[in-house]
């Protein structure tokens, strides 16, 4: 589902340049969650933006769904976002301006890809049936970060990308949410790279891995 | 992207507005106004221009004049006489009446028969036109705005004061307004006259005319487009800065907006948006909202065109003599070219969002941006380009002053442009500089310091609404002190040049009898005879005409020469005993475009062949498009034959009573109406009541500058209050009233307000002193003194402190009006 | 000093925005009238050429009855609404160049003397109008100019344009038809003087002309009917002259001699309400005969065309033609300004026993005045020979 192969990056900084990735390779099958754990600032998230093609790697490459991203352009790069990946962010990146209904169906309408009845289920078992006209800044946190995993859902995503999902939520909040995520990831059978500095939230996955200086070690559960 | 994606995606930045409506209604507005006011001068500029059209149409076939010498109308011998003898002359009589209603109405009388011209005649019509038109009841024709004015259209018959009737009335597209086209026979009779004005001759005409007439050139007489096209370009200036000052609304709420989606915006591309599909959406946006102001705004703008037209009709009539409709005729591509420069300033003012939208860069998703170093360095970048402007304008005046006075109308009005873009370009660094130096001298008073720090962080959003209230301000400004400098050098000159108590327009037949009658009479103290005639000033080895020049002679008795307002004489002379011993005096007009200074010889083309007069004084002579050669009466009657023309009566004792008896004695002696007769009083009255109407829509457009800058300041407000709360609530939180936060705020606005107020005095009167320095006499051919009015600075300042207030009480009282916990809801959010 | 009232001041002293309007005149003019110039006249109109063939109860009516008197009935006849003084000249110049040349007065009244509508005394109300046209032609080339005037009636009235009658004189402007006779009321020596512009090319003519025969009256006693159910009108001319004088092409003078031919007609309805025009002869024949003939277009019998003629004997004696003693055929077709003219024409008198074929020496004579037709002259060659002038209207 996803591979990365070799994949190097580093940012001019004002101390000079910073490598963050290293030769990085990692594989991905359908249907696989794996967890990406590391302290914070050690390139989690940029494997995160590269895997979903926001940004491109200096060297190394990467392919989603057996389609090389490098190859791609711009416009197939986005296509490929829109009906492919599911992202949720640790900030929820909700459209306020939206309702909740239509903040769930968003992605799903981009992609032209809406199933009514899924939206609608989905809804239900975020718990968020009662707000569907609601704003999200009148959404408590767990209940934005439930919407953004819906959002992100609604397409029935290959692949979902997860950055620091529960990093805004309070304890038994982030269990709710995690424990939903991971029943939802296996009924649409997608595969899911979670970025987390928790090995609480690391746990319930396939496997996991530390990214440490660039590199990738393998953590054994 | 699917089309059904495109859609989602442009709901989705719509959305925005219908969460904070506010920003709609700024941009809206901005839009609205800026093309509001735009359109309705190019409203007005357009249907003027298709009045002078109209009346320009032919002038390739521009008719000669041909007139006795003497001075006396043609009489019908005299053109029996020309036309036997084969020349081709045709007659025309031009006169005015005044309708039932009190409406002049200029009627002129042709021979269609012997005009000249393709036009030929048409002896015999097949239709009866040409008999209808030639055998009573005749026909008026009138353009047809001019026409359906009267109730009932072609069916009106519309009655004189005189108590004749108008011949029936039909419509003609060529003529120009509120001019009426009859058969001479007809019109002679409407005017109660026995002959012609003069007689006309096409140009190609080659003819000797016997030695007791006279040839006047077509081509000789001065064209008056020049002299209007410089004041549609006032109106156009005038309509660009509201249209600037407009767009500065909608550049600031564009900026907005784009801020506040640009979270929104980078969701949208990580969920798979592309760049380019979001530009266009955004540009689409703008294309949506340009549409919806650009059409409100042309119909307002019409709206306030008809509104203005009237008092720009009769400033034209007064100012050059040209006939304007009273209604708008408005051209096809006028309705395009409005919405195009809507359209294209909505595009400039959005062109910058477009740009940082396409630039946008998805990996700072969830960072908050650097705002405050962007406005740092783009403080800087508007001192640079403020400065650029101010030399440019600098370099503009230098050059202008090396031109001759009477050109570079347009560079003058690029310079003001250059001067007070430059400026208020300059304004948010300088407001910067102030408030930061102020709020370290103020370390001792916290909350002032605070109030001056937190104003200072206002300013990236405040800036370009105080841009726009600076150019308002500086406008009015500018314009008020010239206007008002006007006034009274236009007062004093009516003063100074309505010496008689009466004057008086006697018919040329009975001139010397009334003139004989008058001076029996006890109360009459000095007769001031005038004539007026026309030739042409010659250069110096008198070989070629410069220009055609009206002749007017006075008669300098001691009362006038008193007073008569002269600009520059000689100065070890005395003008007047000049003036009677030959000398002319020349109005300033003709000295400016010609140079001719006292001192100085003019060579005149006259009955006996070129002569050379020697020019002892400049006069003023405000409201006169032509060159005017002042002389004695008497040798204006010598040399070049004038006719009578209106004598000037100084009564003792000067009453009511007196001027009612000698008027009551003139009508029954000689038949005279009451309207040859005209007391100084009824004289100045309706100067000053055309004065008024002239600077009427040079002041309705200033006010409304002054309120478009209004409700930019108001809708920025209210657009920052969301932000606001956020900078307020840390402060409220540490122990500060929200009364207090509310009066801060308001002593911030006002301050800055103040501030701004401040710099655009200087700015105002830099504007003044080009306008009537530079733009007036280009435009006009007059120079005025520049007059300050301290009054009318304090009462702009007032105002533009009460505005701000205004603006800033809304979003203070919502403050105010605010529950303690959405103060609250500023902490969680972080 | 224009600003505010003081305007009022000097209003008589009109402006410069008299010549602003002024200027529109021509527009005006050209409105009024020229739409109809561009137009070919109608051809299913009832109201034939020139307005000529329209209802005119008003006026008084050409009738058979009356007779005419001279010099009186050389003078205009206002009751009439329409009348001409129509001469045309067949010249040549010292080196045998033929020349023609044009001089006609027009009278059009406006209102007929009985109406009251109009009580002015003004000179510039008018109920005639006057129109002058002036042609000279060469083998190649073709000038013409054309003139109007306002007018009142009557034969003493001076006026722009006008006819007198004792001693004779006809004019407009400068053009003039008069008598050289200072004390004659007869039309036996006349001189006739016009200057036109056609296109920058100056041409006038100053010619004498000296009557070598009588008068001739067409018709009945001077009434030529013009229609199978009786209109008509009074028909006079003088084709006697002789002619010597001088024309001017562009500054250049040329002496001239020849004959010339003037027409005297007015009515007040020369043409039927069906009739669109005429097609008008007036020949000089070698053997001194002159040869009056037309045909109106519609209005003969049974809708047909309507054919009259003079054949008049070199000392004057007339013999009408009628329908059945006249044949004109055309044979050549020209196309001039958008119209087809008949510029070659087969003439017979079978009762003369003459067969001609009458030719236009240049097809394109064609004046395109307000109201515009072909006039020019023609040869005559076959059974007899000779020269003239040919008018061709309404086409």
């Amino acid at each position: 589902m996803l591979e990365l192969r070799d994949v190097s990056k580093s940012y001019a900084t004002p101390q000079g340049p910073l490598s963050v990735l290293r030769g990085v390779s990692l594989q991905l099958a359908a249907g696989e969650s794996l967890a990406l754990m590391g302290e914070s600032g050690c390139g989690k998230s940029t494997l995160l933006h590269l895997a979903a093609g926001l940004d491109t790697p200096d060297s190394g490459r990467i392919w989603l769904a057996d389609r090389a991203l490098d190859a791609m352009n711009e416009a197939q790069r986005s296509a490929l976002r829109r009906h492919r990946l599911g992202l949720v962010f640790q900030a929820f990146h909700l459209v306020p301006t939206l309702t909740v209904s239509d903040n769930l169906r968003l992605q799903a309408r981009l992609a032209k890809q809406e199933v009514p009845d899924w939206s609608v289920e989905l809804l239900e078992r975020l718990g968020l049936a009662k707000y569907r006209d609601h704003y999200p800044e009148q959404l408590s946190g767990g209940q934005q970060q439930r919407l953004a995993i819906g959002r992100a859902l609604a397409v029935r995503p290959n692949l979902l990308l997860a950055d620091e999902p529960t990093g805004n939520l309070d304890e038994r909040n982030a269990d709710d949410v995690l424990a939903l995520l991971m029943e939802l990831v296996v009924e649409t059978g997608s595969a899911l790279l979670l970025v987390t500095h928790s090995p609480r939230v690391a746990d319930p996955m396939n496997r996991c891995l530390r990214l440490h200086h660039g590199r990738l070690e393998t953590i054994e559960p | 992207m699917s089309l059904s994606a495109y859609r989602t995606a442009l709901l989705t930045l719509l959305s925005h507005y219908r969460r904070h409506p506010g920003q709609l209604v700024m941009l809206v507005i901005g839009l609205w106004v800026a093309s509001a006011l735009w359109s309705g001068v190019q409203a007005i500029n357009a249907s003027a221009r298709d009045s002078y059209a109209r009346a320009d149409a032919l002038f390739s076939q521009q008719l000669d004049r041909v007139e006795r010498r003497d001075g006396q109308p043609p009489s019908h011998d005299d053109f029996l006489d020309l036309r036997r003898d084969g020349i081709p002359v045709s007659p025309v009589v031009e006169g005015e009446v005044t309708l039932k209603d009190g409406q002049p109405l200029t009627v002129m009388g042709i021979d269609p028969l012997t005009l000249p011209g393709d036009a030929g005649m048409a002896a015999g019509q097949r239709s009866d036109t040409l008999t209808d038109f030639l055998r009573p009841p005749y026909r008026t024709r009138l353009a047809p705005e001019t026409l359906s004015a009267f109730p009932g259209g072609t069916n009106a018959t519309p009655e004189l004061v005189s108590g004749r009737e108008l011949p029936p009335l039909t419509p003609d597209r060529t003529l120009p307004p509120e001019l009426a086209i009859m058969d001479i026979a007809a019109a002679l009779a409407l005017l109660d006259r026995s002959e012609p004005s003069h007689l006309v001759i096409a140009p190609e005409a080659t003819v000797t005319l016997p030695d007791t007439w006279v040839r006047q050139r077509a081509d000789n007489l001065a064209a008056p487009g020049q002299l209007t096209d410089s004041f549609h370009l006032n109106l156009t200036a005038m309509g660009l800065l509201a249209l600037v000052v407009g767009l500065f609304i909608v550049h600031a709420a564009l900026s907005l907006t784009l801020e506040q989606r640009l979270g929104l915006l980078r969701t949208l591309r990580a969920l798979g948006v592309t760049g380019r599909a979001l530009v266009m959406l955004l540009a689409a946006e703008l294309l949506l909202l340009g549409l919806v102001g650009a059409l409100t705004g042309i119909v307002s703008g019409v709206w306030l065109a008809q509104w203005l037209l009237p008092d720009v009709a009769a400033s034209l009539q007064a100012l050059y003599g040209e006939r304007l409709g009273s209604e708008l005729t408005l051209p096809w591509h006028y309705w395009l070219g409005g919405l195009a420069v809507t359209l294209g300033g909505l595009l400039t003012a959005g062109a910058s969002t477009l740009w940082r939208a396409a630039r946008l860069d998805i990996l700072a998703l969830g960072q908050s941006q650097a705002w405050h170093g962007r406005f740092r360095r783009q403080l800087a970048a508007m001192a640079l380009a403020g400065s650029l402007l101010w030399l440019t304008t600098t370099a503009l005046w230098w050059w202008l002053q090396q031109q001759p006075p009477r050109q570079g109308l347009t560079l003058g009005f690029v310079m003001i442009a250059t001067l007070l873009l430059g400026s208020a370009l300059w304004l948010p660094p300088l407001l910067s500089a102030i408030l930061t130096i102020a709020a370290r001298g103020l370390r001792h008073r916290p909350l002032a310091q605070w109030g001056l720090a937190d104003l200072n962080l206002q300013l990236p959003r405040l800036s370009v609404a105080m841009m726009a209230l600076i150019l308002a301000l500086s406008a009015n400004l500018g314009v008020g002190s010239m206007v008002g400098g006007f006034r009274l050098t236009f007062l004093d000159w009516l003063d100074q040049r309505l010496v008689a108590d009466l004057y008086l327009r006697p018919p040329a037949e009975k001139h010397g009898a009334i003139t004989d009658w008058l001076t029996e009479q006890d109360a009459v103290v000095t007769l001031l005879p005038t004539r007026r005639s026309d030739t042409q000033l010659l250069d110096t080895q008198a070989r070629s005409v410069t220009q055609s020049v009206g002749l007017y002679g006075i008669t300098p008795e001691p009362q006038l020469r008193e007073r008569w307002p002269l600009l520059d004489t000689l100065a070890d002379d005395d003008p007047w005993r000049a003036l009677q011993a030959g000398a002319v005096m020349i109005n300033e007009q003709l000295a400016l475009t010609t140079g001719l200074s006292p001192g100085q010889q003019l060579t005149l083309r006259t009955p006996q062949g070129p002569v050379a007069f020697p020019v002892a004084a400049v006069y003023a002579d405000y409201g006169n498009p032509r060159g005017e050669i002042m002389l004695t009466t008497t040798r204006l009657t010598d040399q070049f034959h004038a006719p009578p023309g209106a004598i000037g009566i100084l009564l003792t004792p000067k009453g009511q009573a007196e001027i009612e008896a000698l008027s009551d004695a003139l009508g029954q002696r000689f038949g005279l109406g009451r309207d040859s007769l005209t007391d100084q009083k009824a004289l100045k009255q309706q100067s000053q009541a055309v004065f008024e109407r002239t600077f009427a829509i040079t002041r309705a457009l200033n006010g409304l500058t002054l309120a478009v800058a209004g409700i930019a300041l108001l809708t920025s407000l209210l657009a920052q209050a969301p932000q606001r709360r956020r900078q307020l609530a840390p402060v409220w939180a540490v122990g500060v009233p929200r009364h207090t936060l509310i009066v801060t705020g308001l002593f911030q606005l006002g301050g800055a307000a103040c501030l701004t107020a401040v710099l655009a005095v200087p700015l105002g009167l830099a504007l003044a002193w080009s306008l009537v320095t530079h733009i007036n006499v280009a435009a006009f051919g007059w120079r005025l003194p520049l007059h300050i009015f301290p009054g009318q600075i304090a009462t702009t300042l007032t105002l533009a402190l009460g505005v701000t207030l205004l603006a800033a009480l809304l979003p203070a009282w919502r403050l105010r009006r605010l529950p303690p916990r959405h103060l609250l809801r500023e902490f969680d959010a972080s | 000093m224009r600003f505010g009232g003081f305007k009022r001041l000097r209003r008589f002293s009109t402006s410069r925005r008299l010549w602003v309007a002024l200027v529109l005149l021509a527009l005006l003019a050209a409105v009024l009238l020229l739409q109809q110039r561009s137009e070919p006249p109608d051809e299913d109109s009832g109201n034939g050429y020139a307005g000529l063939g329209e209802d005119a109860m008003e006026y008084a009516q050409a009738e058979p009855s009356h007779s005419l008197q001279f010099p009186g009935d050389h003078g205009p006849h206002p009751d009439y609404r329409i009348e001409w003084w129509y001469l045309t000249a067949n010249l040549e110049d010292e080196n045998g160049e033929p020349l023609g040349i044009q001089w006609t007065l027009f009278r059009q009244a406006l209102a007929s003397p009985d109406d009251e509508d109009d009580d002015s005394d003004s000179p510039w109300s008018t109920d005639q109008l006057w129109m002058a046209h002036a042609a000279l032609s060469t083998p190649q080339d073709h000038w013409f100019d054309e003139r109007f005037a306002r007018g009142r009636p009557g034969p003493d009235q001076q006026g722009q344009a006008g006819v007198t009658t004792e001693p004779f004189s006809a004019w407009l402007d400068d053009w003039q038809l008069m008598s050289r006779d200072r004390d004659s009321g007869d039309l036996d020596s006349l001189s006739v003087t016009a200057r036109g512009i056609d296109d920058d090319n100056t041409f006038g003519y100053r010619l004498d002309l000296t009557a070598e025969g009588p008068l001739v009256l067409h018709g009945v006693d001077g009434f030529s009917q013009k229609t199978a159910d009786g209109q008509g009108s009074f028909y006079y001319s003088q084709p006697f002259y002789r002619v010597e004088g001088q024309v001017e092409i562009d500054g250049e003078m040329r002496n001239v001699s020849g004959r010339a031919w003037l027409d005297r007609e007015w009515s007040s309805q020369i043409m039927g309400p069906a009739q669109q025009g005429w097609d008008w002869f007036s020949l000089h024949l070698a053997d001194g005969y002159k040869l009056m003939a037309f045909r109106l277009r519609g209005g003969g019998e049974d809708g047909g065309d309507y054919l009259s003629g003079s054949w008049i004997s070199p000392d004057g004696n007339v013999t009408n033609l009628d329908d059945d003693a006249i044949e004109l055929i055309p044979t050549e077709h020209s196309e001039i300004e958008d119209r087809e003219i008949p510029t070659q024409w087969r003439l017979r008198l079978p009762g003369q026993d003459l067969d001609v074929t009458v030719k236009a020496r240049h097809p394109d004579r064609w004046l395109d005045t307000v109201f515009p037709y072909w006039e020019g002259d023609v040869t005559v060659e076959g059974s007899h020979s000779g020269i003239g002038f040919l008018e061709m209207t309404g086409y």
